[in-house]
C-alpha cells in the first residue's frame, strides 16, 4: 500500500518536470513558426494598397497567382532548378559521402567537418566568390581570354549558373545526410550479398541503396526546399532571365510592398513544399527501410 | 609441431582444396602455410581460440579476402582470383547478417535470384527450405519479429537454398543460448547429412567440434597443429597445445627419471608417475603430461588396496563433487595443495567432501609431450 501511494504521488511530479523541459522549446516553436505561418496565411487573403495591408478578406491574390503566366514560369523555374540541383547533389554526394564513411577511417569527422568549411563565412561572401569564378572578369573567362579561347558564356549570368550556385551551396547538406545514413550501414551485408551470387552494382541496388535511401532523401528534402524558395542564389548568378519564385516573393515584401500577394506566393511555397515532403514519404517504409532491423 | 594427416581420397570427391595458403595482416601471419582438402558430404570443423586464423582462412576460401599465395579449388575449379559471387559458396554467419529490410522469404530466396533462377523453381525451392528449417509461417516476417534460433535458420535456409558446392559456417551458434545451442548442433549436422553439402565449420568451442564433425582441424598461431578424425583428435592430441585445448584434461609437468620402452618415469611434485614415452625422449628431459578427466578413476582411500601394475596412484583427500548430471567432477587435492580432477558417473558414489581418496589411472593412457 505505502509502495502505491508513493509511486501516486511522483508521477506528476515527473511529468511535470518533464514538461519544463518541453516547454521552452514548443513555446519558440509556437511564437517563431506557427504565427508567422498563420499570419501569411491570414494575410494572403488580405488587400495591400500603397504599402498598407487592408483586412477585407477578398480571393484576389491567388486569382492573380493562377492568372498571371509570369508566377506560372516563375515556380516552373523556381520548381524544375530545384529538382535539377537535388538531382546533381545526390549523384555528386553519394560516392563523396560513401568514400567518406568506408575508407575515411580516423580521418572520417575531419573530412565530415571539412564538407562544412563554406559556412565559415556568410551566404553572399560564397556566391560572390563564384561570381568572381563565372563571371565576364572572373577566373575562368580571365583565363580563357588571355589564351585567345572562346569565352564560357554558359556560365555567365544564366539560370546554369544559379543551378551550379545551387550545387555547390547545399551539397554539404546532402553528402551530410547520406553520411550519417552511410556510418550506421552494416557493411558486412555487403560481403553477405556478395557471397550470395550478387555483382557490386547488384548488392548496391539490392542493399545498400535501400538500406540508405531514408537518409538521401532527408538530404533530397534539405536541397530541394530551400532551393525551392532561393532568392538571393538567382539573383547574384542567374542574371536577368532567372528570376525565381522565392526572388519575385522577396520583391513583393521589398520594392513593390504588395504583402499580400507575397503572402499568397508564401502560402503556394509552402503548399508545394509540403507536397514535396509528402511525395517524398509515400517511397519510405519504415519497414523496408530497415529501420526496425535487427540491431548489430 | 605442425603435423598434417590430410586424407583427401579422389581428386573427384573433393570438394575443396586449399594448398599452401597463406595471408598477413601487416607483420601478423593470420594464416601461414595451410594445407587441407575436404571430402564431398564431409562435416569438417575448424577449431581454435580467437584470433588463430581460422575466420581469415573462412573468408579466404569465401573470397573476401585474397591470400598472399596459395591457391582455393572449390568443386575442382581453381576460385583463387575469383571474386565471392562466382564461387557457389553458402555462409553462415555468427551474428547472422540477415537483410533487415527484406522479410524471412526474401533473405531465403535472395541467393536464386541472384542466380536468375526462374519463378517457378524459387517457390519450388523455398517450399522445400521452409519444410527442410521448419519455418513455416514466417515467410512474411521480417528477421526483427524474428527470435535468435529462428534468425539462425533463416540465415541457414539462405545459406542452403542454391544448393552450393560448399557451406561455411562461421560460429553460427555463438549468438544462441544454451538450450538452443544443443539443439541446433543436432538440426545442422541433420541438414548436412540429408544434404550431403560439405561444410566448414568454424567454431572455437571443441564440443561443438566433437558434437558435429567428421574430421576437426586445431589450429594456432594460423598453422593446423593438428588434423584428423574427431576421436583421433580428442584421444590422440598431436601436441600439448591440442591435448589442452580438446576435452578437458589435467596436465602434469615434470622430467624424466628414467625411460624403458614405451613407457617414462617421471618426477612430478615429488612422486613418480609412468606416463607414454615421446619420441626420443632421454632422462633429465622435461615432459608435459596431460591426461583427461575421464581417464582418471577416483576409490575410496580406506579401500587403498594395489589398484594393480601399471598404474598410477595418487593418495589425497577429496575437496569438492562437482555434479553435472551425467557426470560428475570430483576435484582431489594431493598433499601438496595441486588438485587433480577425476570426471565419472556419480552413480553409488558414497564419496563425500574431506574423504581421504586415491586417483588413479593406468599408465598406457594420457598424452606427454617434450617440453
Amino acid at each position: 500500500m505505502a509502495a502505491i501511494a508513493q509511486t501516486l504521488r511522483v508521477r506528476p511530479r515527473r511529468d511535470f518536470r518533464f514538461a519544463w523541459l518541453v516547454g521552452p522549446g514548443v513555446a519558440f516553436i509556437v511564437v517563431a513558426l506557427l504565427v508567422p505561418l498563420l499570419a501569411i496565411v491570414v494575410f494572403s487573403f488580405w488587400r495591400t494598397e500603397s504599402y498598407e495591408l487592408y483586412a477585407d478578406w477578398n480571393l484576389g491574390n491567388y486569382r492573380t497567382l493562377l492568372t498571371e503566366p509570369a508566377y506560372h514560369i516563375f515556380l516552373a523555374r523556381s520548381f524544375i532548378g530545384a529538382v535539377a540541383v537535388s538531382a546533381i547533389c545526390l549523384i555528386y554526394a553519394w560516392p563523396v559521402a560513401y568514400f567518406i564513411a568506408r575508407y575515411g577511417g580516423r580521418y572520417r569527422l575531419l573530412l565530415v567537418l571539412m564538407l562544412a568549411a563554406p559556412f565559415f563565412t556568410g551566404v553572399i561572401l560564397r556566391i560572390t566568390a563564384l561570381q568572381g569564378l563565372f563571371g565576364p572578369v572572373g577566373l575562368i573567362n580571365m583565363t580563357l581570354g588571355e589564351l585567345g579561347l572562346p569565352l564560357l558564356t554558359a556560365l555567365m549570368y544564366t539560370q546554369l549558373a544559379a543551378v551550379v550556385g545551387h550545387v555547390y551551396l547545399f551539397m554539404p547538406f546532402m553528402v551530410t545526410a547520406v553520411y550519417l545514413s552511410l556510418v550506421n550501414f552494416d557493411f558486412e551485408l555487403l560481403e553477405v550479398a556478395k557471397i550470395n551470387g550478387a555483382r557490386p552494382w547488384r548488392a548496391f541496388v539490392e542493399i545498400t541503396w535501400p538500406l540508405n535511401w531514408i537518409g538521401t532523401a532527408i538530404g533530397l528534402v534539405l536541397v530541394f526546399i530551400p532551393c525551392l524558395a532561393s532568392a538571393v542564389t538567382p539573383r547574384f548568378l542567374g542574371g536577368p532571365d532567372a528570376t525565381s519564385f522565392g526572388m519575385s516573393l522577396a520583391q513583393q515584401f521589398g520594392e513593390t510592398g504588395t504583402w499580400a500577394l507575397g503572402s499568397a506566393m508564401g502560402v503556394v511555397l509552402f503548399g508545394v513544399s509540403c507536397l514535396a515532403i509528402l511525395g517524398m514519404s509515400y517511397t519510405i517504409n519504415l519497414r523496408r527501410g530497415g529501420f526496425t532491423g535487427t540491431r548489430a | 609441431m605442425t603435423s598434417w594427416s590430410t586424407e583427401g581420397g579422389s581428386a573427384a570427391s573433393v570438394a575443396l582444396s586449399l594448398r599452401s595458403i597463406r595471408k598477413h595482416f601487416g607483420p601478423v601471419k593470420a594464416v601461414d602455410g595451410v594445407e587441407l582438402h575436404v571430402a564431398q558430404g564431409e562435416f569438417f570443423a575448424l577449431l581454435g581460440p580467437s584470433g588463430s586464423g581460422k575466420t581469415t582462412l573462412l573468408r579466404i576460401i569465401a573470397g573476401l579476402e585474397r591470400p598472399d599465395s596459395g591457391t582455393v579449388v572449390v568443386g575442382g575449379q581453381d576460385v583463387t582470383h575469383q571474386p565471392p559471387y562466382g564461387r557457389r559458396i553458402g555462409m553462415v554467419f555468427q551474428n547472422f547478417l540477415l537483410f533487415p529490410h527484406k522479410t524471412a522469404g526474401e533473405n531465403i530466396i535472395f541467393p536464386l535470384r541472384m542466380q536468375r533462377v526462374p519463378r517457378d523453381e524459387r517457390d519450388e525451392r523455398l517450399a522445400w527450405a521452409l519444410k527442410l528449417l521448419r519455418l513455416d509461417g514466417l515467410v512474411e516476417r521480417y528477421p526483427n519479429e524474428l527470435s535468435g534460433g529462428q534468425q539462425q535458420r533463416v540465415a541457414l535456409a539462405r545459406g542452403l537454398i542454391s544448393r552450393p558446392a560448399l557451406l561455411l559456417l562461421d560460429e553460427p551458434l555463438a549468438n544462441l543460448d544454451r538450450e538452443l545451442r544443443a539443439e541446433m548442433e543436432v538440426e545442422i549436422r541433420r541438414y548436412q547429412r540429408e544434404l550431403q553439402i560439405p561444410f566448414v565449420y568454424v567454431t572455437h568451442n571443441q564440443e561443438e567440434a566433437l558434437t558435429m564433425s567428421d574430421r576437426i582441424a586445431v589450429m594456432r598461431n594460423g598453422v593446423f597443429e593438428q588434423i584428423g578424425p574427431r576421436e583421433e583428435v580428442y584421444t590422440k592430441p598431436a601436441s600439448a597445445f591440442v591435448a589442452s585445448f580438446v576435452g578437458s584434461a589435467n596436465r602434469l609437468e615434470g622430467r624424466v627419471a628414467e625411460v624403458s620402452g614405451s613407457e617414462a618415469c617421471i618426477e612430478w611434485n615429488g612422486t613418480s608417475i609412468l606416463v607414454p614415452r615421446p619420441l626420443d625422449t632421454a632422462p633429465g628431459d622435461r615432459i608435459l603430461f596431460s591426461i583427461k578427466f575421464e581417464d582418471v578413476d577416483i576409490s575410496s582411500g580406506e579401500e587403498g588396496g594395489d589398484p594393480g601394475a601399471g598404474r598410477n596412484r595418487l593418495r589425497g583427500r577429496l575437496r569438492d563433487v562437482i555434479f553435472k548430471g551425467q557426470t560428475a567432477n570430483y576435484i582431489v587435492t594431493l598433499p601438496d595443495g595441486v588438485e587433480i580432477i577425476a570426471s565419472g558417473t556419480p552413480r553409488a558414489q558414497t564419496l563425500r567432501p574431506g574423504d581421504a581418496v586415491v586417483a588413479h589411472w593406468p599408465a598406457t593412457v594420457g598424452a606427454s609431450f617434450k617440453g
